[in-house]
């Protein structure tokens, strides 16, 4: 227990400067509501906050498991789904409705992980994409989902822990909250038995399978954990935005978005996710707000396929990676 | 039985579409070992010129294909020489986020231009006409698109295992570091390589701009369509590609009649079943 407590906030390497940086992110998170007053503001924060935790989630198989997974979407549709259905029909309270959309989605990428795991490569990605499109394809032609209208969430008139509505400030200490705590489980996964055999997977498959390591168990293993941690995230985007469909919470751009952020930050490092997000969320809100009104679209994805292809040309281990030649220079 | 012979044929036109803009992408793989997803993008480029020449300068759209094809050849080449031989350097992941990059900056750079507006081509000499043979009748562009697919799959057959050109490909392909023992300019097979399947899927373009809506968005369906095409076909296999292009054009006609909404989902389907039960596809070595 000991031991779990310490590597929930040790840090691997300059455990000093990194301590003083993450108590830096949690008081400014923390007093964030007094810091920025306007609505859209908070808003940037909340959708930096959302996009940096699924992308803490998807560094699980992308980052520490090296499977570039395209469909991390899918898990996040689960989720907002299982939240929207059983307040819809049955009222649940949303606690409640968490734990079946993580089961739903672990459930799911249980039955095709095996033969997922098959595939290496550019193989497993694009058949991640296929799995992640059907999946939307299905909810848009089932009725029971809503299909394509999609699940509206009656609004409460008042605050409410049941069913977590509140205003913008109740949202942001919700959702750093849910941020912070996939932070620290991100951060002692790494340390624990599966992150060592995941990230010997990922270095070297031989190597691992010779020491002992189930390699396909493994990578399934990290998979399944992944979906769980992506549906989190979904079913905050059920009460937060208080109306879901396929387009929203399962499109293929959420699945981009997400594995971009990971990559743009830094793959496979604790803080890569929050880097990446920090560089792209507000770009691209201030960009939209900026071009809204010009009729131009798509200006803030011409950046990020720009960014990506300098990332993989010159530094794939992102900006985490630049970070780390300069410090090491210093 | 009227009605299946139509959408039998229907599906092998649509199947020859579907090997036309795969062409390229399994070219590239054979030769380089690399998936290229802006190969989507390469398409909407096309259609973007056809498009633009038969609307702006008002002259017939199969005016346009050779600039189509050119302009695919040049973004090809282009894509290789200053992205493509950086990221081969790096991880398998920067290689498939490098050309992820590209398809993204591609067609939001499409899109930011030109808007998000889905066009159509309204004039041309082929456009709007039907040909019938007997009962059956056809779209005529599909019919010619159908047999401008069957004369470049028969070139690239040629040009691949006839001429001392497609032999230095294969050659390369086969062992780069070989091949450029032997004196093959490896560089310039691999751009080479890139610059065909980009004209080939440009013109495949231009071709599909006649039947088909141009927006910037267009690349993911196709792009998902030729991977399920080449990995059904073999990766880098290019008479296996033309017939998995009809067999998805069948798959995709018969599904699409019976239960319209879920069309795609039987051709990612197909994708999936072909990598996991047979990763090597149906006819790849």
């Amino acid at each position: 227990m000991g031991q779990v407590l310490r590597d929930i906030f040790s840090f691997g390497d300059r455990p000093f400067i990194e301590r003083i940086v993450l108590f830096v992110f949690i008081a400014v998170g923390l007093i964030f509501p007094w810091l920025v007053e306007s609505a859209y503001g908070r808003a940037v924060m909340i959708k930096f906050l959302l996009i940096a935790l699924f992308g803490l989630g998807w560094n699980l198989i992308g980052g520490y498991g090296g499977q570039v997974d395209l469909g991390q979407a899918k898990n996040v549709g689960f989720g907002a789904y299982a939240t929207a259905l059983m307040m819809l029909h049955w009222h649940t309270p949303f606690w409640l409705t968490v734990p079946v959309g993580m089961f739903f989605a672990t459930a799911e990428s249980f039955a095709v992980a095996y033969p997922m795991f098959r595939l290496r490569g550019h193989y497993f990605a694009i058949a991640t994409l296929c799995v992640a499109l059907v999946w939307k394809e299905l909810f848009v032609f089932w009725d029971w989902t809503g299909g394509a209208r999609g699940v509206e969430i009656s609004i409460r008139p008042a605050p409410n822990f049941t069913y977590m509505q509140f205003g913008e400030v109740g949202y942001h200490y919700f959702i750093f909250g849910l941020f912070m705590a996939q932070f620290l489980f991100m951060n002692w996964f790494r340390k624990s038995k599966l992150g060592y055999q995941l990230q010997a997977v990922r270095d070297n498959e031989d190597a691992a399978t010779s020491l002992g390591t189930n390699v396909t168990g493994t990578k399934v293993k990290a998979y399944c954990i992944t979906a769980a941690l992506g549906a989190v995230g979904g079913s905050f985007m059920t009460v937060y935005y208080l109306y879901i469909d396929p387009d929203l919470v399962m499109p293929l751009d959420l699945s981009i978005l997400i594995a971009m952020t990971v990559m743009v930050g830094g793959a496979g490092s604790i803080w890569g996710p929050m880097i990446g997000a920090a560089a792209l969320i507000p770009l691209d809100m201030y960009l939209g707000a900026w071009l809204a009104g010009t009729g131009h679209y798509g200006i803030d994805f011409i950046i990020y396929g720009f960014i990506i292809m300098i990332i993989a040309a010159y530094e794939p281990k992102g900006i985490w990676g630049i970070i780390q030649k300069m410090s090491r220079r210093a | 039985m009227e009605i299946a012979t139509q959408l039998v044929t229907y599906g092998i036109l649509m199947g020859c579409i579907f090997a036309f803009v795969s062409l390229g992408l399994s070219l590239i793989f054979g030769v380089m070992n690399i998936v290229n997803f802006a190969h989507g993008e390469f398409m909407m480029v096309g259609m973007y010129v056809t498009f633009l020449i038969s609307s702006y300068l008002r002259l017939d759209p199969l005016v346009s294909l050779p600039f189509a094809g050119a302009l695919g050849f040049l973004l090809g080449m282009i894509s290789y020489r200053f992205l493509i031989t950086h990221i081969l350097r790096g991880p398998m992941v920067a290689q498939l986020f490098g050309t992820f990059g590209l398809m993204l900056f591609l067609r939001y750079l499409v899109m930011f231009i030109f808007g998000p507006d889905v066009r159509t081509i309204s004039h041309g000499l082929l456009v709007g006409k039907t040909i019938s043979f007997g009962w059956i009748s056809l779209d005529a562009s599909k019919v010619i698109t159908a047999g401008a697919c069957v004369l470049f799959f028969g070139f690239i057959y040629w040009m691949i295992n006839r001429t001392k050109l497609g032999r230095a490909l294969r050659a390369t392909s086969l062992d780069t570091e070989a091949a450029r023992y032997m004196g093959i300019d490896t560089e310039r097979m691999n751009a080479l390589a890139w610059g065909i399947g980009g004209a080939t899927v440009g013109v495949a373009g231009g071709l599909l701009a006649h039947f088909y809506y141009v927006t910037p968005t267009v690349g993911m369906l196709f792009i998902l369509i030729a991977f399920a095409t080449v990995a059904l076909g073999g990766f880098g296999s290019i008479t296996g590609a033309f017939l998995a292009g009809i067999i998805i054009g069948l798959i995709q006609g018969l599904g699409g009649h019976y239960l319209s909404e879920l069309k795609f989902t039987f051709i990612y389907a197909a994708y999936f079943l072909t990598v996991v039960l047979r990763p090597r596809g149906l006819f790849g070595w």
